[in-house]
């Protein structure tokens, strides 16, 4: 099982590296981050304080991208395409075909992450602005955050169209953005009903803000210990219950 | 010994927003013989296709069970040895031809170290060693067919699965893949492929399995469904047998006249027709045409005559 994980993710790694998105969304990145520099100088905060917040938010946004276009094509495209039936009907396990995607994908966001993150430190060396180890932590949470939305882009492309998976992906991204709001709305809430739904809401969906430090790294505030390794972790627990879920409505799923 | 044992196979899609049930195959039961080609036949949405997909474990059947080797087709490794050819090719478009048949030599297992001889191998069974370099997408349909039984080749499976294997090739490519198929067969593979071109049945299958509206109508042997469809045989005469008539009535043959100088007897299944040709021969009467009548593969399998 683990090695057809393995040839699988190696080729889910080849297929997202030759695809033409990729690079348009990188290019599109590389251009937002020079352009921050522009960017400090029109504002009234200071350029380095700009950059940084300017470069985190661009490389959300990227990550998100990628995990929509690269992760929702992946799964989704490959069962309405059938290319799937020339890996199923081999002797491989639909789990090993899960994980095998979500690795490949993985590896592929975790390059062009690297390669965003080293644009950013680049540009914001060059510059002179600080750099502090608050802004590593912040772009490994960042990374964190996009492998869960690509275990959200293969949770939902394992039960619905390409289309609707990538619809539901943003959808999940914003809500998990929004879900501090959906838990005062609940503690607010004097409908016995609505604050149920409200409070399973709220525990459902993930906090997103939990991989959020760029105010701390914009006005240098302390992270509190810890802090980093338990949305790690939290990360972690949230992608692997995603994929679990993936892979048993995926084991029953007609193709 | 049986390669694929299936029992009481049922398989209920549901369509449209209130789910509508539309059965594909209900209570299928057939074995499909080690050793052998046995053919798969019937008409566009009698089940073949659900039925193929079953086995491979691409689709889960309502009921019933399916053994491949004696291994249950819920376990994974029930695919070990068993190639498959889906109807379409269905490629990696980014993937050149040999990293497609790497690709799928790693998930077959084979041994890393034979992997290139094995694709060589298979490519030049298919002759599609000249393309190994290119695109699969840039292949037109007829070679990613070809491609598509090259990977179903790789490893030397015991049982090969194919579903409409011959759809969209050009006579060349038809050609190819029968001699493949009685080479294959040759050397003990078993072979289980769905056709809607009945020659294939006759020129390459030694049992076939026909399906009509989801449910088993014939199950056997080739040789045994032709046999059933023997109508007796027809002795053309140019001289008028009036004299013999009524011994040839009386031996359960019928006697029709076709034109002003020909008649034609027609000798049921079960009676010899030495007896009736001693007879004319002894009456001086001889036959212009003897010819075996028989139904029509198609009127066999399609309209009930071979049904079981």
């Amino acid at each position: 099982m683990i090695k057809s994980t393995s040839y699988i993710a190696q080729n889910t790694f080849k297929e997202t590296i030759r695809n033409k998105i990729l690079y348009n969304i990188l290019l599109v990145a590389g251009i937002a981050l020079v352009l921050s520099i522009s960017f400090g100088d029109l504002s009234v905060f200071s350029r380095g304080q700009v950059m940084a917040d300017f470069g985190l938010a661009t490389m959300s946004l990227t990550g998100l991208l990628l995990a929509v276009f690269i992760g929702v094509g992946m799964l989704g495209v490959e069962i309405t395409t059938k290319t799937i039936y020339g890996v199923i009907t081999k002797p491989v396990t639909r789990t090993s075909f899960i994980l095998g995607k979500f690795f490949g994908l993985i590896a592929t966001l975790m390059l062009n992450f690297i390669l965003i993150a080293a644009v950013f430190f680049i540009t914001i060396r060059v510059m002179g602005a600080g750099q502090s180890f608050t802004m590593f932590n912040a772009v490994l949470l960042l990374l964190i955050e996009m492998i869960v939305i690509v275990a959200a882009a293969i949770f939902f492309s394992s039960f619905t169209t390409p289309t609707l998976s990538a619809i539901f992906t943003l959808g999940f991204y914003i809500a998990g953005h929004l879900n501090d709001l959906v838990n005062i709305g609940a503690e607010q809430q004097n409908n016995p009903v609505w604050r149920s739904i409200l409070k399973g809401l709220f525990y459902i969906l993930p906090n997103l803000e939990n991989f959020n430090i760029r105010t701390a790294v914009v006005y240098s505030l302390p992270v509190p210990s810890g802090f980093i390794a338990m949305a790690v972790l939290y990360g972690f627990l949230y992608a692997s219950m995603l994929l679990l879920l993936s892979i048993a409505l995926f084991s029953r799923k007609d193709l | 010994m049986y390669s694929i044992e299936i029992k009481n196979l049922t398989k209920i899609y549901r369509k449209g927003f209130w789910g509508i049930k539309v059965p594909a195959v209900v209570d299928v039961s057939f074995n499909v013989h080690s050793g052998y080609v046995t053919g798969f036949v019937g008409p566009n949405g009698a089940g073949k296709t659900t039925t193929i997909k079953t086995i491979m474990g691409l689709v889960y059947p309502q009921r019933g069970e399916v053994r491949v080797h004696e291994c249950s087709i819920a376990d994974y490794r029930a695919r070990n040895g068993v190639a498959y050819l889906s109807e379409q090719p269905y490629f990696y478009g980014h993937l050149t031809t040999r990293e497609s048949l790497a690709f799928a030599s790693h998930l077959l297992n084979l041994d890393k170290k034979r992997i290139n001889d094995e694709v060589d191998r298979v490519l030049d069974l298919v002759e599609l060693s000249h393309k190994s370099k290119s695109k699969v997408k840039e292949m037109s349909k007829g070679m990613q067919q070809r491609l598509n039984m090259a990977q179903a080749l790789l490893g030397k499976p015991k049982l090969m699965i194919l579903d409409e294997p011959m759809s969209g090739m050009d006579p060349p490519g038809r050609r190819l893949f029968r001699t493949l198929f009685k080479d294959l067969a040759k050397s003990g593979i078993t072979i289980f492929f769905s056709t809607h071109v009945l020659e294939d049945i006759e020129s390459v299958c030694d049992r076939v399995v026909v399906l009509s509206k989801g449910k088993k109508t014939y199950d056997g042997a080739v040789n045994e469904l032709l046999e059933k469809g023997f109508k007796g045989t027809e002795i053309e005469l140019e001289q008028d047998p009036q004299v013999l008539t009524e011994l040839i009535l009386n031996a359960g043959c019928t006697v029709d006249q076709h034109s002003e100088r020909s008649w034609i007897i027609t000798v049921p299944p079960g009676i010899e027709n030495a007896i009736i040709l001693e007879m004319l021969n002894n009456n001086k009467l001889y036959p212009a045409r003897i010819e075996r009548r028989k139904s029509s593969m198609e009127e066999l399998l399609y309209s009930g005559g071979g049904a079981q």
